[in-house]
């Protein structure tokens, strides 16, 4: 196992993250928040242009994806990220930005016949909808134009995606796809909410390292109290642990290898657990001025919390991986 | 990135488990250094068990000690990946190549690094196992605060006459050499003032006090020196540079122990789920969340070590190596816990005619308890990569 990155996965994440710094503004995070049409620039000029990685290694994917979650980008790219790729199953390609409806009321992508689909984040910013139906023996998918299905907002901690409850009961059904082929794209798509999840982990505790250095109290730096070093440590800890397991899950994935369902299950509940860790202890560190609403940490902290509930929180990825750890494994 | 090896590693592979089915005992599959392992030796730790000495001399002769290492040192010029390997099959399998970890882990490398031609010479000895080596660092009063170690060493003539204690010495009473940390400048900086000497166990004035630890075994000793005479020839480096080496003594231990501690997880997390199986305990939706969340853990540990290590190969640093000791540590700790607990009231039962399991994960247990202690405490490595790898200003 060789996580030593190419060259050109590098420059990938190297653009990714001068192009996230130089967009995603302090107050151009505020005006999506106040207006999410104002963040369409950002996928007009920048990112449809990067749409091509949805179809290529999801190891490029994670690496650009992470560099938008430490951006907390708002918009319409992460949406149609997941939306290229459940596409990509029935063999379809997007006609520009999209967004995925498929899950029930708890969340989870399980394909269902229902007319009323739960959490479609940036429903109201995309051109198309993917719309899942069927079953999970037999999903289906469909791709209509957005404007086509009632899309209702529903109110979000994460302001900067919102999410919608979108009726599609006036679209016909949609072509059927090979169980194992909507698995492999469920599995891509819960990489991609995972490496989001690092993204936004990494900005948390390198913030907070930062002005551990810099706040200063009884007389020097509070990064100086071992209280708060140790706190600190522990956060690092898990969010290493869980970035190490992102990237072998990405691989796993690209590698259609044996191990790679109980790997994305495993990298998406770490994912989760340790971007919240970050944001719990990000937000002890920065104290008061880290609880205001003018401080960027808590566009990050919804974004953990809700990274970690959509396409189900950690405890159901355990769950799952608890049934191929316990009824199907024969062996190590 | 990627997941396989290449041919020429795999076949590295193949080479190494032949050698491992051709020569590897039934004993050295224990999993851990043990000393007084040998059900037909005495149980105080004072001689190595003749299986020992032999796969040890075995694994050297045949360029299988330290794979990196030139043939002369017991290897054959191995590639850092093809050592990854070899660790990991050695790990998988729990088996130790030797019984005293000092000799070949802490000393050799040390003498190689520091010592003049004639104390290099005395490295291939250490390495295969021949002569025993205690390594003299903890004193009472110098623990986690190594650098406060009061072991005086005065120069007189052509020699050093020494005096102080040790304790937590590893394999003391087996020893005949002993690299032991002194103090020869009193009045320099703490850390300024150290020296490294070799030390002969059978001097006149050196008494190892056998120290029983809280499993029963007697594994680390106290070694009190009393006007002990050492030739000016045994100091190791310059004088009052001995710092500098026990800052890669702490290395040599740790480089390659992540492929151990997750090995061991990940053989006690797999052990656990089979108890489980086996116990009708696998439908328990609590039990099986517990085991997935530590399941996952031991994963991304695994994960993160070949990440350090793809750094580490190319020459870079890898902090992420910095969490692997603290954190296999710990969580080997909670996964015996964990299997403790799935044993109801029967936690404290180590009888095998009452106990299913034997009481092997209550031994496992006290074992592992000293891991987040030996080798730098959990507490000191929190201290390290806050400050190393975070970045953090040092306390007061």
């Amino acid at each position: 196992m060789d996580f030593t990155l190419t060259d050109e996965q590098e420059m990938v994440r190297e653009t990714a993250r001068s192009l996230f710094a130089r967009e995603c503004t302090a107050d151009f995070l505020r005006a999506a928040w106040d207006d999410p049409s104002s963040a369409a620039v950002l996928w007009d000029k920048q990112l449809s242009g990067w749409m091509e990685l949805a179809a290529g290694d999801v190891v490029d994917l994670m690496l650009f994806v992470e560099e938008h979650g430490r951006a907390v980008a708002p918009g319409a790219f992460f949406a149609s990220l997941l939306a290229a790729q459940v596409a990509a199953a029935a063999g379809r390609e997007l006609a520009g930005s999209a967004s995925v409806a498929v899950a029930g009321a708890d969340g989870l992508w399980i394909p269902h016949e229902g007319a009323t689909k739960h959490f479609v984040p940036s429903a109201a910013e995309v051109d198309e909808i993917v719309v899942v139906g069927g079953s999970p023996e037999a999903p289906t998918v469909a791709l209509v134009p957005a404007a086509r299905v009632a899309r209702v907002p529903v109110d979000q901690m994460d302001g900067l995606r919102r999410q919608f409850r979108v009726d599609v009961s006036g679209v016909e059904a949609g072509e059927p796809v090979d169980p194992a082929t909507w698995r492999h794209a469920v599995e891509r798509a819960l990489v991609t909410c995972a490496a989001e999840l690092i993204g936004v982990g990494r900005w948390l505790l390198d913030a907070s390292v930062e002005y551990a250095k810099e706040r200063v109290q009884f007389g020097r730096p509070i990064g100086s109290f071992q209280g708060l070093q140790w706190e600190l440590v522990d956060a690092a800890l898990e969010l290493e642990r869980a970035a190490a397991a992102v990237s072998y899950a990405a691989m796993c994935v690209d590698a259609d290898d044996a191990d790679r369902h109980r790997a994305v299950h495993g990298a998406k509940a770490e994912a989760g657990l340790a971007a919240r860790a970050c944001a719990r202890t990000g937000l002890q560190v920065h104290g008061g001025i880290g609880y205001t609403w003018e401080h960027d940490l808590h566009f990050r902290l919804r974004r953990a919390y809700a990274g970690d509930a959509f396409m189900g929180p950690s405890g159901y990825h355990h769950d799952r991986l608890a049934e191929l750890l316990f009824d199907e494994r024969h062996g190590p | 990135m990627r997941l396989s090896f290449s041919a020429e590693d795999e076949a590295f592979r193949d080479q190494l488990v032949a050698f491992i089915h051709e020569h590897c005992p039934p004993e050295a599959y224990g999993g851990r250094d043990f000393i007084g392992s040998d059900p037909s030796g005495p149980d105080d730790g004072t001689r190595i068990p003749d299986w020992a000495r032999d796969w040890q001399a075995a694994l050297f002769d045949h360029g299988w000690m330290i794979p990196s290492n030139p043939a002369a040192l017991g290897g054959r010029d191995a590639t850092p990946t093809q050592t990854l390997i070899y660790l990991e099959e050695l790990a998988a399998r729990g088996i130790s190549r030797s019984v005293h970890f000092v000799g070949y882990a802490i000393v050799g490398p040390s003498l190689l690094e520091f010592g003049s031609e004639e104390q290099k010479a005395l490295a291939p000895a250490a390495i295969r196992g021949d002569t025993v080596w205690c390594a003299g660092m903890s004193e009472p009063n110098a623990g986690s605060d190594l650098a406060n170690l009061s072991t005086r060493a005065i120069e007189d003539g052509d020699h050093f006459v020494v005096n102080g204690q040790k304790v937590w010495t590893s394999y003391a009473m087996a020893a005949s050499r002993c690299f032991c940390y002194v103090r020869t400048d009193p009045d320099a900086p703490k850390h300024k003032g150290i020296s490294a000497l070799i030390i002969d166990m059978d001097s006149p004035g050196v008494e190892v006090r056998p120290l029983r630890d809280m499993t029963g075994r007697t594994e680390f000793a106290e070694v009190f020196l009393t006007d002990v005479v050492v030739p000016k020839s045994n100091l190791v480096g310059e004088r009052n540079d001995g710092w500098r080496i026990t800052m890669g003594a702490l290395g040599h231990e740790r480089g390659g122990l992540w492929v151990e501690g997750v090995a061991g997880c990940q053989r006690a997390v797999d052990d656990i789920i089979a108890m489980i199986q086996r116990r009708g305990r696998g439908k328990d939706p609590v039990v099986r969340r517990r085991l997935a969340e530590l399941y996952s853990q031991v994963r991304g540990l695994r994960a993160l070590g070949y990440k350090g290590f793809a750094s580490f190969a190319r020459g870079s640093s890898a902090p992420e190596h910095s969490f692997m000791k603290l954190a296999t540590s710990e969580l080997r700790r909670t996964l015996c816990e964990a299997a403790m607990d799935l044993q109801g009231a029967a936690l404290a039962v180590t009888d095998p005619e009452v106990s299913e399991e034997r009481g092997r994960w209550q031994e496992a247990f006290f074992g592992l308890l000293a891991g987040t202690i030996g080798g730098g405490t959990s507490e000191i490595q929190r201290n390290v990569i806050a400050q190393r790898v975070l970045g953090l200003p040092r306390g007061r």
